[in-house]
Order: structure tokens, then sequence, then C-alpha cells
């Protein structure tokens, strides 16, 4: 057995991560509060600190389908809810908080978390920001490998429908996602190598440790990455939604995308990691209407129609999975040309202040409902 | 006319403008010191800086002066007051309903603690009463500030914000339906009795009722600009403050009930938050060097009764929070540290002291001595109490600070 024993779990198989906000009812600056929130609910499974005191995380359960993880995250999103309110504070998604000060915040006085803010000083602060990861379920430390290769043509469609940190640090980036480019600063952030086979990754991997570079997969800071000690494929490109509704649909997408590259195999090329900065910071900058450049085509779609066009193609794979409606809003959204991002956008444009911004944010995190089931669905 | 006609007189007299300097440098002095012990708000710098200038140490600032200084005073104190209401969220208050209990439990039993120590000091009921009233409050000023100056953030700051703003009203309305039994015991006429209370009472929360209006309604004309929106606020506040004296009205009770208005009628959010920031250190400098000044230390007869009332209210606050905060989620490190946390009592319980002294001076003395003392302790161990019990909680903001 080599280095990096990958634990097999069943395909396909589903389980996200959400770090959130916690703002204060006054200014909706961001508020220290995660330590007392997590000692009311201690008691509520799937809650975990983050690295600054004005973070929570939601870890759900490992799922099946899209029916039960949207539950499980709605439960989880009602109790923090309800204990937030108790405190006069307010718990809001969005991938950066809009006006908040870096050097405000104060580092959660974990081990891990007081290391990295030695080693990465104030870069460990400014990486207050808020990311959704989508775990996959793979058999193999093989498929695994695959899995993130090919995600990595897709992984701009994330970036773009989920974008939500338009604004930073008290001004509008012209970004969607600002956040992305926070995590680019990190010496280890960037693609994994163009390796097929897990005994490769392993070699890999030791180099890398046998050179002091890092001593676990935690200090890889990829977009897309294996997670071997949960037999997973971690998508981590995703600003954390403004629904809990929206996190689970683009999990549903993860998912039957998976099941479908899985399935067909369609044969991978080097190229896609040539391009991958380029359509990355397509997404990042300009959402649903970035241009992308794909492998072997010359047509430059819009993500946005990129996004359509590939819906379109996983239909049955959807329908099998019982994540049809998931897939059916994130295709109303995107014909719209509606994300995160644009909604933030248009709530300053309304408000003129980012204070009442976040207000909005925290409001629509904390009572949107799961939407009716749509025809499509099962 | 003298040849020298041109030189001033000596010694040269004080006037507003170098008083106003003076008061102002004597503060950050002291300030500095207390910042540099690590234990001591910068509050007790400015107090001890009072005190030495004051009438009581080296009278550089006599009784006269510190009437004039009464103009800034009544600014800070109703910016204060203002900004103290806007942390009373009426929909928190929904969401937890073991907060108002809490406030309404603290308020009652260290009223029933003050009272009843009082009494077995020889204080005549309705006395003992009224200065028990007055120790409900716990001083807003100390609260906001030692809480602004660590940059305190979290569950015990902010329901200790909650709570002082609850306590002082608490200690309003104890202090207003005490009003009538003292006019009563005097043998005023049932005109005085009624109205008066009634008057101080519908007056001062119609007057910040209107403010609170009119401000939102300006807000809205402004608009989202920061420096409109803060010119606006202190012009109101200030205008609030004159509107209230005008009318011999309760000017805590007027701001307090602004500010609280303000947070809850705000359904358009026209109002921005707004920092005071250095213009507004520069009132609350004087404000606190003032009460420095103003300190009696003259322990006479009521030195005993006034020391057992500050450890009476200290056990009440303590208890209450200990039996009712775990209802609220409390930890009971937190219920503790909070209720070290209210100690703090300082001007607003000697305004409403002088507020009964004026109507029956001889009465009013005996409440303004013990009332007077209980002050000149807690002046000291108040902000000190604070700050480390917020320090103690995780809360303080910019002492947490790691190297970088």
């Amino acid at each position: 057995m080599g280095s990096l024993p990958f634990t097999p779990s069943e395909a396909c198989s589903l389980g996200v991560e959400l770090e959130l906000q916690l703002v204060n009812t006054r200014d909706y600056n961001l508020t220290t509060d995660a330590p007392d929130l997590l000692r009311r609910l201690k008691d509520t499974e799937g809650l975990k600190p983050e690295i600054t005191q004005s973070m929570v995380e939601i870890n759900s359960s490992v799922h099946r389908g899209f029916d039960t993880l949207s539950a499980e995250l709605h439960a989880l999103r009602d109790a923090l809810a309800r204990e937030a309110r108790r405190m006069n504070i307010a718990i809001a998604g969005g991938g950066a908080h809009p006006f908040q000060q870096w050097s405000e915040r104060r580092i959660f006085p974990t081990e891990r978390f007081l290391s990295v803010s030695e080693q990465y000083g104030y870069l460990a602060k400014q990486y207050t920001v808020f990311g959704q990861h989508i775990h996959l379920g793979c058999p193999t430390g093989d498929d695994a490998l695959y899995l993130c290769h090919g995600l990595a043509r897709y992984l701009p469609h994330f970036v773009a429908l989920s974008a939500s940190s338009p604004f930073y640090q008290g001004v509008d980036t012209a970004f969607d996602s600002s956040r992305l480019s926070v995590v680019n600063a990190f010496p280890m952030s960037g693609t994994l190598p163009w390796v097929h086979t897990w005994e490769e990754f392993e070699a890999y991997f030791d180099r890398m440790a046998a050179f002091g570079i890092v001593k676990s997969m935690k200090d890889f800071y990829w977009d897309v990455r294996p997670k071997p000690e949960f037999g997973t494929v971690e998508i981590r490109v995703c600003d954390t939604p403004l629904t809990v509704e929206k996190a689970a649909d683009l999990a549903a997408y993860a998912q039957v995308l998976a099941r479908w590259l899985l399935a067909e195999r369609p044969a991978l090329s080097q190229d896609i990691y040539l391009i991958y900065s380029y359509n990355r910071f397509q997404s990042c900058r300009f959402g649903l209407g970035g241009r992308l450049v794909l492998p072997g085509e010359t047509a430059r779609p819009t993500i946005g129609e990129d996004i359509l066009d590939t819906l379109r193609r996983l239909e049955p794979h959807a329908r099998e999975l019982g994540a049809w409606g998931a897939l059916g809003r994130l295709a109303a959204d995107t014909s719209r040309g509606e994300n995160g991002a644009s909604w933030l956008r248009q709530a300053f444009a309304e408000t003129k202040s980012l204070s009442d911004t976040v207000r909005r944010q925290s409001l629509l995190w904390m009572e949107s409902r799961a939407s009716e089931p749509q025809p499509g669905d099962s | 006319m003298s040849e020298l006609f041109f030189l001033p007189s000596f010694p040269p007299v004080f006037n507003g403008l170098a008083l106003f300097g003076l008061i102002l440098l004597a503060g950050l002095a002291g300030g500095c010191l207390a910042a540099r012990t690590r234990v001591l708000p910068k509050i007790t710098g400015y107090i001890v800086a009072g005190w030495l200038l004051g009438p009581g140490a080296l009278n550089l600032l006599g009784q006269d002066l510190l009437v004039e200084a009464r103009l800034f005073v009544d600014i800070s104190l109703g910016l204060i007051l203002f900004e103290l209401g806007r942390r009373l969220d009426f929909v928190w208050l929904r969401h937890d309903r073991w907060l108002l209990a809490t406030g309404a439990g603290e308020s009652a039993l260290s009223f029933g603690l003050m009272f009843y120590v009082l009494g077995l000091f020889g204080i005549p009921p309705l006395q003992a009463a009224m200065a028990a009233a007055i120790g409900i409050a716990v001083s807003p000023a100390v609260v906001m500030l030692v809480a602004h100056e660590m940059g305190a953030d979290g569950p015990v700051t902010r329901r200790l914000l909650a709570l002082t703003a609850m306590n002082n009203v608490a200690a309003l309305l104890a202090f207003t339906a005490l009003l009538p039994l003292v006019h009563l015991s005097f043998e005023a006429g049932w005109l005085t009795v009624l109205l008066h209370p009634l008057y101080r009472l519908a007056g001062s929360l119609l007057l910040g009722a209107a403010f609170c209006l009119l401000t939102l309604r300006l807000a809205r004309a402004v608009g989202k600009q920061e420096a409109g929106q803060f010119i606006l606020l202190v012009g109101m506040i200030v205008a609030a403050v004159g509107a209230a004296k005008m009318f011999q009205l309760s000017v805590m009770l007027t701001l307090l009930s602004f500010g609280i208005l303000a947070r809850n009628l705000d359904r358009r959010r026209d109002l921005m938050e707004v920092e005071f920031g250095y213009a507004g250190q520069l009132f609350f400098v004087v404000l606190f060097v003032v009460a420095g000044a103003s300190l009696q230390w003259v322990p006479g007869a009521m030195a005993g009764a006034a020391l057992a009332m500050v450890a009476a209210r200290l056990l009440g606050k303590s208890a209450a929070l200990l039996v009712i905060g775990p209802a609220s989620g409390l930890s009971l490190k937190q219920a503790a540290l909070l209720g070290a946390a209210l100690t703090p009592m300082t001007g607003v319980a000697l305004g409403m002291a002088q507020t009964v002294a004026d109507i029956y001076p001889d009465f009013g003395a005996q409440v303004s001595a013990i009332v007077v003392f209980a002050v000149a302790v807690l002046n000291l161990v108040g902000p000190v109490a604070t700050r480390l019990a917020l320090r103690a909680a995780g809360e303080a903001g910019h002492e947490n600070e790691r190297r970088w």
C-alpha cells in the first residue's frame, strides 16, 4: 500500500461543505460570534469552526441524490437561523463580505488555524472568503484522477453559476467572483499534475512531501482535488451561493456531470490545462457572459451558452438521478443571465448601501424556501 | 484709563476656549497613562485627570468653569444615549424572549436588594427607594466607551449594551413612578402629584418620537451619504437635548426613546449607521474629565450606606443574570462576566438625584449624599470591571490582535 491510501466510496455519492458569513444586525459587518454560535448548537451534527471567528461551516452527510441533500441543508440552515436570531446576529451566503476590512478579522484559536496564520501572514486573514465545496464519491483513485481532469473543462460553469462576490473591501471589483483571485495568492493553488493512475499520484505526493513543501493533501489549494481519506473528488471553485437551494442545485449538477463523465469517458486532452487559467479568468471576471476557449473547437461560446448546451446533453442522467428539477432551475437562471453577483449588484443599486445589501443577502439566506417540485422531477 | 490697558488682568481669566483645550489635553495625558497600564481603560485616566484639575485637588477647574463645560457634557450625553438606544432591537426581544426577562429581572432584583440594604442603614423608605431606583441604571457612557475603546464585539458586549438600555429605561420609569410619592409626602397639590410624572414621562416619549420621525424623514432626503447623515444626526441629537431642557423634560428619556425608536421604526432603513469617530471622541473626553472634576470624596455619614448599596447592586444584577441568563443560552461564565460588566454608574445618576434636589432640597440632599458617594466609588471601579469582564469574555477585538 502506498503513502496515500484511497478509501473507495460509492460512485457519485454526494456531499457539500458551505462556509457561511456571520454578520451583526447593526451595520451588517462581520462579527466574531462563531465560538458562541457553535457552543449553543453543540448538539447539532454537521457544524464546524473555520479559520476566522466570523465564519461557520456546514458539512452535509453523504447523500445519493438531490432530494435528501436539499432537505438536510435546509434543516441545518433552519437550526442556524433560529439560533442566530436569538443571538441578534445574521447569517449570509455569498463568496466574500462586501465591505469587511481584512485587518480586523480574528483567527479562530485552534492549533491548525494558528499555524496557518503564522505561515501565511496577511494572506490568512485575507482568506476570509466563503466557498462551497462539493464532494463526489469515487470507487478508485484512478477514477478520482480521471474525474479531476474531466471536470477541469467544466469548472468555469461552477464559477459562473455560483459567483456571488462582486464586492470586496468596499468596492465593486467588476468581477463576478472576486473570491477566487484571493485563492490564487497561495503558493499551492492551481491545478493537479497530469497524472492518471493513483500510483503516479502517490509518487508525485511523496516527492512534494520529500521537498518539505506539503505535509498532507490539505496543503494543496487546487481548484479540484482528490480527497483520498473520503474517497472523493472535491470541487472547490464555487462561491457560497446566496441560498442553500442554489448550493444543492450546484451539487446536483456536479453529480450528474460526474456520472456522465464516468459513464461516457470522453477522451482527455492535456490542452485543457493550457487554456484553464484563461477560462477561469473569464468566468470570474464576466460570469455567465465570459467566453470559453475549448480544446479542439473553433467556436467560442459564452459560458452561459455552454452551460445550457451541457445541461441538455445531461438530461437522461439527470432524470435517472432525480436531479432534473435542480438542473432546470440552473438552466432558467442561466438563460436569464442571473447569478448571485447580479442579484447583489441589483440590491446595491436599489439600496445604495453595502450594509443594506448584506442585510438583504442575510434575509435571503435565512428565509428562502425550497421551491415546489417541478413537473420534470423524479 | 490706565496706560497699560492692553495688558490682561493678573492672573489672566480662563475663558471657555482655553478651558476646552485644557480639558482635552489633560484627558489625553490621563488616557495615555492609563493605556500604558494595560489594565485601566482610558476613561479611568480621563476621570483621574479631571479629579486632579478639579475642586478636589488643584482647583484649576473651579465650580464656575464646570458649569461652563456643561454644554459639552450635554452634547456628549446626548450622543451616547441616542447611540445606546439604537442598540435595543425589538426584533431581538421577540426572538429571545428571555432577554427582556433578564433586563426586567436584573433591574428588579438590584432595586429590591438596594432598597432593603439602605433600610438596614436607617434610611427612610422613600429616600431609600429613590436612591435604589437611581441605582438601577448602568452608566451608558462607560459601557459604550469601554466597549468602543476595546473594539469589543460578541455576545457579552451586545447583551451588555441592550441590558444597559433596558435598565436605564427601568430606572427612569421607577424614578418617575416614585415622584408622586415624594410629592405626596410633602403634601403637594393633587395637580402636581399626578401631572408632574405624567408630563415628564409622556412628554419625553413624545418629544423623542417627534425627533425620530423628523430625523427619518430628513435622512431620506439626505440620502445614503455618510457625511450628510453624520451632520444630520449630530444636529438632531443636540437639538433634542436642547428641546428637552427647554420643555423641562427628561433629557435621558427623550434621547433614549429617540434612539430606540430610530432603531425600530426605520423600516426602510433610511438612517445609516454613523460612527461618531474622532469628533465624538473629543466630546467624550470632556465628558469624563468633567465627571472626574465633579467627583466628591466626602465620605460623611452616608459612606457606609453607599458602599452597602454598591455591593447590593452588584449582587442583585449578578444573581439575576446567573439565574435567568442560561435560559437565554448564555454560559454561566458569560452570565457572570455580564453581571460584572454591569458595574459602572456615573453622571446620569447624579442628574436624577439633582432633579429631586431641585424640587425638595432637603429630601434631595439625603438621596444625593448616598448616590454621590456610590458614584464616586463606581467611577473608579466600574470602567475597570467592564473592561476586565469584556476581556475575559474574549471579546476585546483590539487586544487579541496577534503580532502581525
